[in-house]
């Protein structure tokens, strides 16, 4: 409960696993009431977060190239390609 | 006989042997072949058999094929080694075998090292092995398992040191030649089945010389990627097995255990296993199931998250009905507290308010009243008998005391008569004695010695007594003299007798 992050820095898994967290402390019904409902709150906005991720959820490709200093820096790459879809869906 | 049949069966091979030698150097031998002084067979086969002989130890290179093990009973093998077009028989053996540092088989790539020989009751030529290696695949696979073994025997392969691969990996570095097929299948793979998870593609050359050492750099710059990906997919696509002997690389082997980040390997196809495979994380048999290994497929987080959704909702319900249901039960055992106390706080009240002292305040006074008039009675019966007590009393009392009082003038006259008859003989008594006694004291009066010492006589006393004689004083004695208006204290200076009386001569002492 402590320390929470803003659910949209948390990578998907974090948030997955702290939905299921929180589910399960629910589920095991010896919280406050406050603290559940508090935990409910949050349990909610992860929710609604990972189901928007889902939602939107689009490639993001990098490669891994150096630079001129010879240090590696990641570049934006292209994502797969749709091709394998019919182009008209 | 021999000689007829093996003419008759062997006559084919015999030409073919005998063109295969025209080709030779026996060439000379055939062109001089006439009727009239044809050889017989065995001659024939003999001049062959020298020139075989002729042909120094070769090395050679072949399949095996046809081979049934050593012969239950000599111990030596026969089989044949081939190549795409020729294939020769070859024996080995029974001692040369027994010293083998591998089991022959069909289609092992062997070299082996011997010299041509023919059996002269077949005419049958074969290749006699006096030792044998493997080759090419053969022996890279060799090589490999013994690799294999090795790192085995490290632990490196221990299932024990494989480390955890994320059920859903955020970040994956992928590490593969990027100009090749595979790396579009990682991306369409991940893209199809989950889109969230980010990829990392590093570039590394997967075959030939000096791959090991790019994937082991790639691996390396892999791994140092800030924030580090959740694991690395070391993935190349299906080749032959020379093509795929970069991955049983010890070094790149090396570098796969102890990478940092967990590994997951696709390398090949199917049945290929590399070393590479056996040290890393996680096998995966193709790129494709290593790059669908590292997360689940959106439908099913689609699918858990709805039931998350499900299960968050009804453990709330749940949780606020107990919470409702507990706050039911307080209420009313609040109310049942309440009700009880409230029952007993009126019934102490209606025991207070029934006492008389609260229903008529009156019965009091009444009851002192009525006190008060009892006492009252009392108190009037007990002065009127006590007046009554003390009349009667005094009644009696009067008549004993008019009584008792009756002869007192009586007593009072002989008492006043007793009196002056007590005082007249009373002074009658005294007559008498009074003048007696005044004639006394005037004898008395003239023989006092107060009277000779008013005549200037004296009396002196020593301590022992008046001094009537010298006998009772001795110089130094204090002496009091006795004068008729008072006392002289002397002391004696000295004692003398009477013929030399002189009584002025005694000193005063003081």
């Amino acid at each position: 409960m402590e320390n929470q992050t803003n659910v949209d820095e948390l990578s998907y898994r974090e948030a997955s696993t702290e939905l299921e967290h929180i589910i399960r402390n629910l589920e095991s019904g010896d919280m406050e009431l406050e603290a559940s409902l508090k935990s409910y709150t949050r349990g909610v906005e992860l929710l609604r977060s990972l189901r928007g991720r889902l939602a939107d959820a689009e490639q993001k490709v990098s490669v891994l190239m150096a630079d001129i200093d010879g240090n590696d820096v990641l570049q934006p790459a292209d994502a797969a390609s749709t091709e394998d879809k019919p182009s008209f869906l | 006989m021999e000689g007829w049949n093996l003419t008759g069966t062997s006559s084919g091979s015999f030409i073919d042997f005998a063109n295969a030698m025209a080709d030779s150097e026996a060439a000379g031998q055939s062109a001089a072949g006439k009727d009239t002084d044809a050889l017989s067979v065995s001659q024939a086969v003999e001049i062959a058999a020298n020139a075989l002989d002729a042909i120094p130890q070769l090395t050679v290179i072949g399949e095996v094929t046809g081979f049934r093990g050593p012969n239950a009973r000599s111990g030596h093998c026969y089989f044949q080694i081939k190549d795409d077009s020729s294939a020769v028989d070859c024996k080995i053996w029974r001692g040369v075998y027994l010293k083998r540092a591998f089991d022959l088989r069909d289609g092992l790539q062997v070299q082996f090292t011997g010299s041509f020989d023919l059996y002269k009751p077949t005419g049958r030529m074969s290749f006699i092995a006096r030792s044998f290696s493997l080759a090419g695949e053969g022996l890279l696979r060799q090589q490999v398992a013994a690799l294999a073994e090795k790192l085995r025997r490290e632990g490196l392969m221990d299932e024990t040191r494989k480390r955890h691969v994320p059920v859903f990996c955020n970040r994956v570095a992928v590490v593969t030649s990027l100009s090749g097929a595979v790396i579009d299948d990682v991306k369409r793979t991940l893209r199809r089945r989950n889109p969230l998870v980010e990829l990392i593609c590093v570039g590394a050359k997967v075959q030939g010389e000096g791959a090991p050492a790019e994937l082991i750099e790639a691996l390396r710059r892999a791994a140092a990627i800030e924030p580090a990906p959740d694991c690395i997919l070391l993935v190349r696509g299906g080749g032959s097995f020379e093509d795929l002997m970069t991955f049983n690389d010890e070094c790149l082997a090396r570098a796969v255990a102890s990478c940092p980040v967990p590994v997951v390997t696709g390398i090949g196809h199917e049945p290929d296993t590399s070393i590479c495979d056996m040290v890393s994380d996680r096998r995966c048999s193709t790129p494709t199931a290593a790059a669908e290994s590292v997360a689940p497929a959106l439908a099913d987080l689609v699918e858990v998250t709805s039931t998350r959704e499900r299960r968050l909702a009804n453990a709330m319900n749940v949780r606020l009905a107990a919470a409702q249901d507990a706050l039911g039960n307080d209420l009313q055992r609040v109310q049942r507290a309440m009700d009880a106390r409230l029952e007993r706080i009126r019934l102490t009240l209606e025991a207070a308010a029934a006492r008389p002292c609260l229903t008529d305040p009156t019965v009091i006074v009444d009851r002192r009243r009525v006190e008060l008039s009892q006492t009252a009675e009392r108190l009037d019966a007990a002065i009127e008998h006590a007046h009554k007590r003390f009349a009667q009393q005094l009644e009696l009392v009067t008549p004993r005391l008019r009584g008792a009082t009756a002869g007192f003038s009586k007593k009072r006259h002989a008492l006043e008569l007793s009196t002056s008859q007590l005082r007249h003989v009373g002074a009658s008594l005294l007559n008498a004695p009074h003048s007696q006694l005044a004639s006394s004291a005037a004898a008395l009066d003239a023989l006092s010695p107060l009277k000779v010492l008013a005549r200037g006589y004296s009396i002196a006393y020593a301590p022992t007594g008046v001094l009537t004689s010298i006998a009772d004083a001795r110089p130094d004695d204090e002496v009091r003299i006795a004068l008729a208006d008072g006392n002289v204290r002397a002391r004696v200076t000295s004692v003398e007798a009477a013929d030399n009386l002189n009584v002025d001569a005694a000193d005063p002492a003081n």
